[in-house]
């Protein structure tokens, strides 16, 4: 009984502690690095995480706004889905290779000139339009701090740096409506139980109108794609800049949205 | 801290960044032309003996008062519903009782450090007040000398900026005496508050530092000690909520 609540208290990774008389103090290694896995780690028991986990997702339900949340929902709850999809990505021959490289999508690693000058049509040319019509920018992700597995944590912020790509991809915008969809494309691809959990709650605050387009059309449409579209993390973005949307779409076997959807097609 | 506005209050801010950076460290060094390993050396046991706690974390005396000031910036906005939050509205019967044996009076010179805002608020630094010496009849600061980076010299300009016969009284998290009550407080502490700082506030960090920068400030006794060593008499404690808390007291005569 003791142990199994000493499991429960503890991080992961059990460090010399200063001398505190309590037990149930975690030590934090910050000052020295020692014991974090990568610079934004921060070690949590199977408790925080588990507090953390129904935290996160109760105030993403009050607060849509609150991306962060939604990011630690996605860290605290991922744990299992996460070790499956990366041993998908080592199967694959490009996944492995991503796994490898590690490379990251920011604004110091994208070279935007060079994507401007692509041709129309291209993936990347297309991606920077989708970033300009939506107004966002690759550098909006949170670093990744509660998984503690240095590899994970790098599938998890591939992941979410990725998400973008999907929105190019399937043509769905950054509004609510589009963000489902992708959502849904998501979770039947990764089956990461934050995208579930987006997928299924995300719809509350939806007009009866949308809802009604999106349970009949889009999300139909979204599943099947997911289900047929081979991993979308084994892909090396970066390597396929050149290559016609329309042509990578092909190949992953996407088709055209059953309606455009306001926004950015 | 709010106070009944029949006193007279100065409510004051404890920031002062750049002041707690003069203080630190020691000036020949610094402009000390001796390189070579005699001079390697003697910066390597000074970096040393100006190192102080952050939490759990060490960090250079010079580093701390930047670090702690973040902390406030980073919390200043949620920072009352995070208290409520917290400790479930119980702060608030703390704070109430600090009033109650202060039992201010009209006229009261009152001067609250730390308090954040008040009715006529001044930035200055803890350890050196802007204030001249013999001025006020009470001083009070709640849940804020944990934080000073040097506890002694905020202790020390407290005595001076009060009259004789002035009253010192501080309100600050202290050792829980009862070992069960412990144990559960410190599961709290470590578990839980992180946890809602993250969720309410987003900022885990903030909250972690709160949490360890309380176990690291002194027992009520040694507290009381140090309060001695300011010069202060007549000085006592009154442990509040099993010890989560104290009320410490002295008089400058």
């Amino acid at each position: 009984m003791a142990t199994l609540l000493r499991r429960a208290l503890f991080p992961l990774r059990r460090l010399p502690s200063s001398p505190r008389p309590a037990a149930d103090v975690p030590f934090r290694a910050r000052s020295h690095g020692a014991g974090l896995l990568y610079p934004d780690h921060i070690p949590t028991s199977p408790l925080q995480k588990a507090l953390l986990a129904a935290g996160s997702a109760g105030m993403a339900l009050y607060n849509p706004y609150r991306h962060d949340m939604i990011a630690v929902l996605g860290e605290t709850t991922g744990c299992h889905t996460l070790k499956v999809l990366r041993d998908q990505m080592k199967r694959d021959p490009e996944g492995a290779q991503i796994l490898q490289e590690r490379p990251r999508i920011s604004l110091s690693t994208l070279d935007l000139g060079k994507l401007q000058s692509l041709p129309k049509g291209s993936f990347g040319r297309e991606y920077l339009r989708f970033l300009d019509v939506n107004r966002v920018s690759p550098d909006t992700r949170a670093p990744t701090r509660f998984v503690d597995d240095e590899e994970l944590a790098y599938v998890i912020q591939r992941y979410r740096e990725v998400h973008d790509m999907l929105h190019t991809l399937l043509g769905m915008p950054t509004n609510i409506l589009g963000e489902i969809v992708v959502k849904w494309f998501e979770a039947v691809q990764t089956r990461l139980p934050m995208c579930i959990l987006g997928a299924l709650f995300g719809p509350v605050r939806l007009s009866a109108q949308s809802l009604q387009v999106l349970v009949s059309e889009l999300i139909p449409w979204a599943v099947e794609n997911g289900r047929r579209a081979p991993c979308v993390l084994n892909l090396y973005y970066e390597r396929r800049w050149e290559q016609p949307l329309r042509a990578l779409r092909e190949e992953l076997g996407i088709t055209a949205p059953p309606l455009r959807v306001q926004g950015l097609a | 801290m709010a106070a009944p506005r029949t006193c007279g209050l100065w409510s004051y801010c404890g920031r002062g960044l750049s002041r707690a950076k003069r203080s630190c460290g020691l000036p020949g060094l610094r402009s000390s032309s001796l390189w070579g390993p005699l001079g390697a050396r003697l910066l390597s046991q000074e970096k040393r003996a100006t190192e102080t706690h952050f939490g759990f974390e060490t960090v250079s005396e010079e580093e701390k008062g930047g670090k702690v000031y973040q902390v406030f910036e980073s919390v200043a906005k949620k920072y009352d519903v995070m208290n409520d939050m917290m400790s479930l509205g119980i702060h608030r019967v703390w704070k109430d009782l600090l009033l109650r044996k202060m039992h201010p009076l009209p006229g009261t010179q009152l001067l609250d450090v730390a308090g954040g805002t008040g009715l006529a608020w001044v930035l200055g630094d803890a350890e050196e007040l802007p204030f001249d010496d013999d001025k006020f009849d009470v001083y009070t600061i709640a849940f804020g000398i944990r934080n000073v980076t040097h506890i002694d010299r905020a202790l020390q300009e407290a005595h001076r900026v009060l009259k004789p016969g002035g009253r010192f009284l501080c309100l600050e998290f202290s050792q829980v005496n009862n070992p069960l009550i412990s144990r559960l407080y410190d599961l709290y502490s470590f578990q839980v508050i992180p946890v809602l700082g993250e969720v309410v506030a987003g900022d885990w960090k903030s909250y972690q530092y709160l949490v360890e920068s309380i176990r690291k400030f002194p027992s009520q006794e040694a507290f009381k000690e140090m309060i001695e060593d300011a010069g202060f008499q007549k000085v006592t404690y009154e442990s509040l909520t099993s010890g989560i808390v104290a009320i410490h007291s002295g008089f400058k005569l």
